[in-house]
């Protein structure tokens, strides 16, 4: 009987002992409202403090490039761009010029399918209320919808839009760009794996603490009900992810869908697919081809995905699910689907 | 004393080290299997009737049959302040920040959990 | 039943009771950590007067301190009741199939265990149904119920050779009858 106290001290020490393993890494998670949208970071870090340091920095991070890039601000360096269009080039930061170069590569390389002067057209359409614009308006704005009328200067760090009326809208782009500053911005505060979620635009970097990946649910673009949200699962590492689907923001008119993916050469929402997710790199590219492939449609948009060397998880009109060879072993289909 | 203890059969002391064995590798194991999560969940009656941020600092009062138990979350953890069944376990459990805390007798259940239940593994969701 | 039957399951009731109250003013350091000191009259019970004699005092200790406190019928009864009758009837089955392999200690370990897990089972599809609370508790309870049970196995052990050394005769007279 002697013995049992010491025992059961022994014991209690095991039980608080396990307790109080500090200074192992966990997950730690924090959401924002920015970019007209909730952006949530996750990050792996020894103490809350560190990983809040972080995170905090990260989001101020996205938050000063936002204010730079801003469509809808009335001082944003874009906005000052677009009301000095066909009057003059615009001094801007280095930060908005190189978003406006990437913006115009991925215009190039999709050829015109993705394209960030879209805006004179986007602005005709309201999803919100569901108005389909005139035929003959789409016509008369269509002409100012090309990138290659934007002109960069590096040298001089100016953008210049050469017909008036022409705009610039970086939003297909933008958050995808985001996320990559976001996590340079952790890597440099000494994060070493982490997650960015700017909506549905995600950049992973490292692991979760248990060394498994990162798990990415893809949306089911046709939900009817709060358990099937999720269509597929992607395992990612060292990866971003982008999906552009006809459900985010569209209405229904003569039993047509109308969403807001836009063919840049006819103004006219394309129905080629329920919606793209691009696995690539970086968060700059899966953003804004999602977009490309969404518009190049099932034959040129297979051909842009394996010239570009990239990996995506379609979800075609009739519901199937297409994955290429890239991501065979890290896509898990949800059961209920 | 001593006679008891020499008293006790094979058995007996098989029986004491297995079930110590197993609740203590139990207790580890169940502090990694807890999940790490975000929101707090409030369940009453096992339904869910709350789900908080835990980065929000708040309180929340809820109505059970031992009158009103309150919830607070603070700097990412939560406790139940106050509760007026009889033991108050559940207010002697104090914060945590991840796992559960029960109140049986109020029918209360406290869940520092990750949002959706189906989706708790997910990390994020492109779409 | 005979009279001095019914005379034992009083007074052991009453032991019993008096037990539980003593407990129930304690202050525990510990959640979830409740001695069970009444089990003590019940594995003696069983041990010196057979199976239904525990059983009837169990029965008699969780209704009528339920009485007392005012609980009877609601939640906490019913998990004391269900824990007192599965802890009762797995030492009665242990008891009565492996008569030979444990002795007290053994056998209020398995009580504890039983008492535990139909607690937990009861809590479990009564109040909380989610599974994840149960099995996250669990381990500490019995843990806890392991102690306890081990604690209260050694005071039962002493108790029935105490109770057999004083009243040789009258055991025999009883475990004979």
């Amino acid at each position: 009987m002697k013995r049992l106290p010491a025992l059961f001290i022994f014991i209690l020490w095991l039980f608080f002992g396990f307790s109080c393993t500090a200074d192992k890494p966990s997950m730690y998670k924090k959401s924002k409202a920015l970019m007209d949208t909730f952006v949530t970071i996750t990050v792996v870090a020894e103490t809350p403090e560190k990983a809040d340091k972080a995170i905090e920095s990260a989001f101020s991070a996205i938050s000063r490039f936002s204010n730079l890039i801003d469509f809808f601000s009335e001082t944003s360096e874009i906005t000052v761009i677009n009301n000095n269009a066909g009057i003059r080039p615009v001094k801007v930061s280095s930060q908005t010029l190189d978003l406006i170069e990437k913006a115009i590569e991925a215009a190039e390389k999709s050829h015109g399918a993705f394209d960030p002067t879209i805006g004179p057209v986007i602005q005709l359409w309201d999803f919100h209320k569901g108005i389909k614009p005139p035929d003959n308006e789409i016509r008369r704005k269509l002409p100012l919808v090309d990138y290659r009328n934007i002109i960069v200067d590096r040298n001089a760090s100016t953008a210049f839009l050469v017909k008036k009326g022409m705009m610039i809208d970086l939003g297909g782009i933008a958050k995808g760009y985001a996320a990559d500053l976001a996590s340079e911005e952790l890597r440099q505060n000494g994060i070493s794996s982490g997650l960015v979620a700017i909506a549905g635009d995600i950049r992973a970097f490292g692991t979760k603490p248990d060394g498994m990946p990162w798990k990415i649910g893809v949306k089911n673009p046709r939900q009817t009900n709060e358990k099937d949200e999720i269509i597929a699962r992607l395992s990612l590492t060292d990866s971003a992810v982008s999906t552009s689907g006809d459900y985010e923001r569209y209405f229904m008119q003569d039993n047509k869908r109308y969403h807001h993916l836009l063919n840049p050469k006819t103004g006219y929402p394309e129905n080629n697919f329920r919606s793209v997710s691009i696995i690539t790199g970086k968060g700059v590219h899966t953003d804004s081809y999602a977009t490309a492939v969404f518009i190049l449609g099932p034959e040129k948009g297979m051909h842009f995905i394996e010239q570009s060397g990239i990996d995506a998880l379609i979800i075609d009109n009739s519901g199937r699910i297409i994955t290429t060879q890239g991501i065979k072993g890290k896509v898990q289909l949800e059961e209920n689907n | 004393m001593k006679k008891i203890i020499k008293s006790t059969t094979l058995a007996d002391r098989l029986l004491f080290l297995f079930l110590t064995v197993v609740s203590i590798s139990g207790i580890f194991y169940a502090r990694e299997a807890l999940p790490q999560g975000n929101d707090v969940i409030i369940e009453i009656n096992g339904k869910p009737a709350y789900s908080l941020p835990l980065d929000i600092n708040r309180s929340v009062s809820v109505n059970g049959p031992y009158g009103v138990t309150e919830i607070e979350i603070l700097d990412r953890k939560v406790r139940i302040r106050e509760a007026h069944c009889p033991n108050r376990i559940c207010v002697k459990e104090g914060w945590v920040s991840r796992g559960i805390i029960v109140c049986l007798p109020n029918r209360i259940v406290v869940i520092v959990g990750g949002g959706n239940e189906r989706h708790r593994d997910i990390d994020a969701i492109t779409g | 039943m005979p009279l001095q039957d019914k005379y034992r399951i009083a007074v052991l009731s009453a032991y019993a009771l008096a037990l539980h109250g003593f407990e129930s003013m304690l202050p525990t350091p510990i959640p979830w950590l409740r001695l069970g000191l009444a089990n003590i009259i019940t594995l003696v019970a069983l041990m010196l007067y057979g199976f239904r004699t525990a059983m009837s005092i169990t029965l008699i200790r969780v209704i009528i301190a339920s009485l007392f406190k005012g609980t009877f019928l609601g939640p906490s009864f019913i998990l004391s009741l269900g824990g007192g009758i599965a802890s009762t009837a797995a030492i009665g089955l242990a008891h009565a199939l492996l008569k030979n392999l444990f002795g007290p200690v053994g056998l209020s370990l398995i009580g504890a265990v039983a008492h535990n897990a139909a607690q937990l089972i009861l809590a479990y599809f009564l109040f909380i149904q989610r599974i994840e609370a149960v099995l996250i508790i669990s381990p500490v309870i019995l843990l806890l119920g392991t102690m306890t049970g081990l604690a209260n196995g050694f005071i039962s052990d002493l108790l029935i050779r105490n109770l057999l050394k004083k009243n040789e005769d009258t055991i025999h007279n009883v475990v004979q009858g």
